[in-house]
């Protein structure tokens, strides 16, 4: 039996675990104690990392489309496939009809080869990351500037958004920690769920005023309690005129008592952590409430902050870094001309520098699809209308582990390693650049997706010279400026190495114009009494591939599918009777945009008035309202007035 | 020492539609020296491999005497049962057992002797009525009491026909909802406990089916003046290795598959107080 | 039962021998620092200054993932059992690992024995180094499971100034004892001293963590926590089960068939019981559907009187590695503590 030492592939905390291997099988997980994010722990997905290795249904060979079926084929009959379908739809519309998406799940090699391949192989600068949809990495970027053991000696720790215990667990066990040894918690989300119970103070969030409520509490702290200092806040003061806690309850949802407990709070503490998962940045007011954080670190007075954005995918950050991502290049925004030129010198001469479309748009427009390692239907609040549209497009290739239900459309099927299969890095939430390590062979003919991309490229006439994954990082880390001076080498170490971030843009500044754009929260309606919100924190992993095919950490992600088959709708109990409603029964739920079934959960955790569903349950139907996101233009779950009644 | 995870073959002999849902299937050892060493008592289970499919538990629903076979009724629900479903007559199935205790026999003689019994809840019940009605003299009286929610949802009809008409053995039967040529009761099947007449203080009552119903009929049968210790019914959890090793049936301090399935009244309680 | 002593340059003679004639497990120390229990092949890889492992021995008596039966599926059905079955010594593992390992014997022995456990079981030795210092989160000394034990180990050694003291606790332990007398002495009462000494050293050495066994064990055994207790706990919960995958003395599997070719394999996974799904029947019916249920059925299995009698002990060591483990703060140490509370 061996013990390797390798990073989990999941959520975006990035915890240190160890392979068991025996006889060339992956038989074990095992956590580490020395890793400096998860010391000793691991969450469910975690402690069931082995089997995503070992799982049965793995793909092991490549599959070609013939006629209506998916049919067995050797790689080289699968690359030139790739390369005559690609080559088709570029000599008739051009490259920029290719359209290719990245993945969280892959490594920074992964990532940065198939950045090459689209830009300098193909030509388009249509790449973008699958989860484009769901975060925010300008927004992000510009206000998470915090490590995750800033959780450790902070003594206030205002988390904004969904629970970590749930959806970046290993975030969760650092504030169980803290609140161990006396720190302070303060909460602001809807749902009242398990670390809001212990919180000193619990903000209930109103849907769609999430901006609004972090201005009132800034109102608070910047102009009541003058906690700006030296720094110049005219503007700031400006933008927050309309949110005094006193006269803007009806704006926020918040009692001006409240965001006073709350600043009572904030000024008692040396250290304040502010905490946003991804669940806030998914939000109709996520682009406006991620960049309202920018404003906390702006604070000159009162206690030192710091700002932690959580990424729900492993490598997330990562594959952002990589140019995985709208308008980005690796390392440098797109018309970046330094980075231009390096990346002209690394990949040899002229490559598709423009900012290309984002992912929605990738999927409405593009005549071919490569996608890798994700399955982008599932992260897009209006995948039931684009369904229809990918089974149009000309050519799909897809690559990943599994027959995703993306794969399933496809025309070219590749078979990938997983991350116990090849050798790589990572980038977790707070930056950390870590090691993940092959501990055996892959399934069949499964291999690393940067060397199928590799693959590709000279199948295309453009072969690319890396010949192992720390030839790519080596690349990267002449590319990418963040990442300079690392190698797989210098990574070894449990943790890797810290990095910082490329490009960020200023964080007041965006406060500023996001808090003067801050929405009212939405309001149900006399015919619509329920507001209806789509969260995606809850169930988030349930139907992902990734842990739907585990032996037994899928039994537990599976089920929310068996107890809920056309969806989850999460009342309080009062709500539920109010309305004749039992648990587990079907309801309709109606609103003005449309209609659709669902089974009803009961808990307390949801406030009266309010109903919950899991982003991805909303995806499947039309009934909420899907708004194009001003900052952004991304699709987004609008908080959406609904009816609910005892269906048949 | 043999492995008890290893299953012995046994091939279905015969496929027997009892409702849309539920099926019996006859199985048969393949090895015949395997029987010899099986001879099971009403009240035990068996685990049941459709290998590729999985493993589940089933009691034994066919009499323990006079035969070289037996019987599992099994309705539709999972992974396992889809799979049983899907197999015919001929088909290899593996087969550890038989697990479990059982019902009690020599201990209850010289009383009246009760069942109720629910829906599939006939099932676990009908070795021990086969057997109790065998040594009938005995016992003071045997009634067997079964209901269902519809009348398509009675298990093994022809036989119950043939109970109702049999000497020294009374059966009646409902249904929680009528339907077209049903002309027998409607009701729930704690409502047919009016009908007994014997002396509570000299009896025994064997319950088997869905735990709602379970709950009705003892808090009936308390009612009555059944005694704790001569309310005896069988509890059901989910089970991977039926021999107390794998501690999913565990509830309270009883393995389900190891210290029962059968449990007295006054068990259940005990375990009900640990584990409500 | 007898002692010997075994001077300090003849360890490394000693367990080039046991290399020889077994395989064998020790603490070994990875390249990220931690120690794991782990086959080493020479003597110099045996980290004696560890305090603990990462994972205790279960892992080597029931693995995370086993096969337990192939079968194929062509014209006939065939079954057979995959039965592993090697010499091991575990040497140097804590005393609290080797208590885990006893308790588990109660659990996959008795009337009905497990065999895959018990084939690993009867060809294991187990040769436990009695700890000199507590690491942070232990607390053995609640769990009756160390640092230094009266019994239940083939052999207990204790590094003395000058060499080890060897105490041997079955017939097992004195058989390998007797097949190095020439590296033995018998232990002098001098050394018996020096070693009573170590022990009474050891134990001022735990630190914050503790476990009110007693008092939990009481209150499990009579139901008498308030059903408040679990709900609390519950939120302190986050059910990752890494408590019951690191604990020496959890032993739940679940069991699942995978074809392979025209074939397949019966495997069998280690379990959890605080997963949500864990007791859920295929009829959807989950009789511990509330968290706070299946918090409570942990510890009334871990600690209540009614298991400990099933098991011989309760089933808590005091090793804490479920309170280095914990994804929030419902570990063995936190649970007693709000049992006893109330």
């Amino acid at each position: 039996m061996a013990e390797i030492a390798t990073i989990c592939p999941y959520c975006g905390c990035g915890c240190g675990l160890y392979l068991h291997v025996a006889n060339s099988r992956v038989v074990g997980t095992a956590p580490m104690r020395a890793h400096p994010v998860s010391r000793g722990r691991l969450c469910l997905k975690g402690w069931h990392a082995h089997e995503l290795a070992d799982s049965p249904d793995r793909l092991t060979r490549p599959l070609v489309r013939r006629g209506d079926e998916l049919q067995e084929a050797s790689w080289e009959e699968a690359v030139s496939e790739v390369v005559r379908g690609l080559q088709g739809v570029i000599e008739r519309a051009g490259p920029q009809a290719v359209g290719v998406l990245g993945s969280a799940r892959c490594s920074n090699e992964d990532n940065y080869l198939l950045v090459r391949f689209a830009r300098a192989v193909v030509g388009t600068q249509n790449i973008d990351s699958g989860l484009a949809a769901y975060s925010l990495p300008e927004q992000i970027a510009a206000v998470s500037d915090a490590r995750i053991a800033d959780l450790d000696d902070a003594d206030l720790i205002f988390l904004v958004g969904a629970e970590p215990g749930e959806e970046e667990p290993a975030v969760g066990a650092h504030i169980y920690r803290a609140l161990q040894r006396g720190a302070k918690l303060v909460t602001a989300s809807v749902r009242r769920h398990a670390l809001a119970r212990l919180a000193a103070l619990h903000l209930p969030l109103k849907p769609g005023a999430e901006a609004a409520a972090l201005g009132s509490l800034l109102y608070e702290l910047v102009v009541e309690r003058k906690l700006a200092g030296d720094a110049d806040v005219t503007d700031l003061t400006a933008a927050l005129a309309d949110l005094k806690p006193a006269g803007a309850e009806g704006k926020t949802g918040l009692a001006a008592a409240l965001v006073s407990g709350a600043a009572d709070l904030w000024q008692a503490a040396e250290k304040v952590v502010v905490v946003f998962s991804s669940a806030l940045a998914a939000s109709v007011e996520g682009a406006r409430a991620v960049s309202a954080m920018g404003a906390f670190r702006a604070l000159g007075a009162g206690p030192r902050v710091a700002v932690l954005g959580l990424l729900g995918r492993c490598n997330l950050r990562g594959s952002w870094d990589m140019g995985v991502r709208r308008g980005f290049l690796p390392g440098a925004p797109a018309g970046d001309l330094a980075a231009e030129g390096r990346l002209k010198a690394a990949w040899g001469g002229d490559f598709a520098s423009g900012e290309g479309l984002p992912a929605w748009e990738i999927l409405d427009q593009c005549q071919a699809l490569y996608v890798m390692g994700d399955d982008p239907s599932r992260n897009l609040p209006d995948w039931a209308a684009r369904r229809a549209r990918l089974e149009q497009v000309k050519f799909l290739v897809v690559q990943d582990l599994f027959l995703s239900p993306l794969a399933e459309l496809a025309h070219v099927v590749l078979p990938a390693a997983s991350f116990a299969e090849k050798d790589g890095t990572v980038t977790n939430l707070e930056g950390r650049v870590q090691l993940v390590r092959a501990a055996v062979k892959a399934p069949g003919e499964a291999r690393e997706d940067w060397r199928i991309i590799a693959e590709l490229s000279r199948a295309f006439g453009k072969p690319v010279s890396p010949q192992s994954a720390a030839d790519v990082f080596a690349e990267i880390s002449q590319a990418v400026p963040a990442y300079a001076g690392l190698s797989h080498h210098s990574l070894q170490a449990a943790g890797g190495a810290e990095i910082g971030r490329d490009g960020a843009a200023d964080a007041l500044a965006g406060a500023i114009s996001a808090l003067r754009a801050a929405e009212d929260g939405a309001q149900a309606a006399e015919q619509f009494p329920l507001l209806l919100v789509a969260d995606p924190t809850l169930g988030t992993w349930a139907e992902e591939v990734s842990v739907s095919h585990l032996p037994v950490a899928g039994r537990e992600f599976t089920v929310t599918g068996k107890d809920y088959p056309d969806g989850m709708l999460v009342l309080n109990p009062a709500d539920g009777r109010k309305n004749d409603l039992r648990p587990g029964r079907p309801v309709e739920v109606a609103s003005a945009h449309g209609a659709g079934r669902m089974q009803v959960k009961f808990s307390p955790e949801v406030p009266e008035g309010i109903a919950v569903t899991p982003y991805h349950h909303a995806a499947r139907h039309r009934i909420m309202n899907i708004v194009a996101e001003v900052e952004t233009g991304r699709p987004v779950f609008a908080p959406t007035p609904v009816s609910v009644g005892a269906g048949k | 020492m043999s492995n008890p995870y290893l299953p012995d073959i046994a091939t279905i002999q015969r496929v027997k539609p009892e409702t849309y849902d539920t099926t019996s299937f006859t199985l048969k050892f393949d090895d015949p020296g395997v029987w010899e060493r099986f001879r099971f008592r009403p009240g035990q289970f068996v685990e049941i491999s459709v290998f590729g499919a999985g493993e589940a538990p089933f009691c034994i629903s066919s009499s323990a005497h006079g035969r070289e076979d037996f019987d599992i009724t099994v309705r539709r629900l999972g992974r396992v049962t889809q799979a049983l479903h899907a197999m015919g007559e001929g088909a290899q199935v593996g087969v550890r057992g038989p697990l479990g205790n059982s019902f009690p026999l020599d201990e209850v003689a010289g009383k009246h002797v009760l069942f109720v019994g629910g829906g599939l809840g006939l099932a676990p019940l009908r070795p021990q009525i086969l057997e109790v009605y065998r040594q009938r003299d005995k016992f003071q009286s045997i009634t067997v009491l079964y209901g269902a929610r519809t009348p398509d949802d009675l298990i093994y009809r022809d036989e119950l026909e043939q109970w109702q008409n049999l000497e020294g053995m009374r059966c009646l039967l409902t249904v929680d909802v009528g339907g077209d040529g049903w002309t027998g009761n409607v009701g729930v099947v704690g409502s047919l406990l009016s009908e007994v007449k014997f002396d509570v203080g000299q009896a025994v009552v064997f319950v088997c089916g869905p735990p709602i119903m379970i709950r009705f009929v003892v808090r009936d049968l308390v009612a009555m003046g059944f005694g704790e210790d001569d309310i005896i019914s069988t509890l059901e959890r989910h089970m991977r290795c039926g021999i107390g090793k794998c501690n999913h049936c565990i509830h309270g301090d009883k393995y389900i598959c190891l210290d029962g399935p059968v449990f007295t009244y006054r068990q259940m309680k005990a375990m009900m107080e640990l584990e409500p | 039962m007898n002692a010997y002593f075994l001077p300090r340059d003849r360890v490394d003679e000693l367990v080039g021998r046991l290399l020889r004639a077994a395989e064998v497990i020790a603490p070994k120390r990875v390249e990220t620092g931690d120690v794991f229990y782990s086959p080493v092949s020479s003597p110099g890889e045996v980290a004696w200054d560890y305090k603990t492992a990462v994972e205790p021995l279960k892992r080597f008596l029931l693995p995370q993932q086993e096969t337990v039966l192939r079968f194929s599926t062509g014209e006939k059905l065939r079954v057979e059992p995959v039965l592993e079955e090697k010499d091991r010594i575990f040497l140097a593992v804590r005393n609290c690992d080797v208590t885990g390992v006893n308790v588990l014997d109660a659990m996959f022995g008795g009337e009905i024995e497990d065999p895959y456990y018990m084939a690993r079981r009867r060809r294991a030795t187990f040769i436990s180094l009695a700890c000199l210092e507590a690491d942070e989160q232990c607390f053995c000394v609640c769990g009756d499971a160390g640092p230094f034990l009266k019994n239940g180990y083939d052999q207990q050694w204790t590094p003395l100034a000058e060499g080890m003291l060897i105490e041997v606790g079955s017939d097992k332990g004195q058989a390998l004892a007797d097949a190095h007398q020439d590296l033995l002495s018998p232990a002098e009462p001098d050394q018996v001293a020096e070693k009573l000494q170590l022990a009474k050293r050891a134990e001022e050495t735990f630190g914050e963590f503790r476990s009110y066994i007693a008092a939990a064990m009481r209150r499990l055994t009579l139901a008498e926590t308030p059903d408040e207790v679990w709900e609390r706990l519950a939120d302190h919960c986050v059910e990752c089960g890494g408590c019951t995958f690191l604990c020496p003395t959890c032993s739940c599997f679940t069991v699942t068939d995978r074809l392979e070719g025209d074939g397949g394999v019966r495997e069998r996974h280690w379990d959890a019981c605080l997963y949500n799904c864990y007791a859920r029947e295929a009829s959807g019916h989950n009789p511990r559907a509330e968290h706070s249920q299946r918090l409570r059925a942990r510890f009334f299995h871990k600690l209540s009187h009614q298991w400990a009698q099933r098991n011989g002990r309760h089933a808590c060591v005091g090793c804490g590695r479920c309170v280095v483990g914990c994804q929030a703060w419902a570990h063995m140490s936190a649970a007693t503590e709000a049992i006893r509370r109330g």
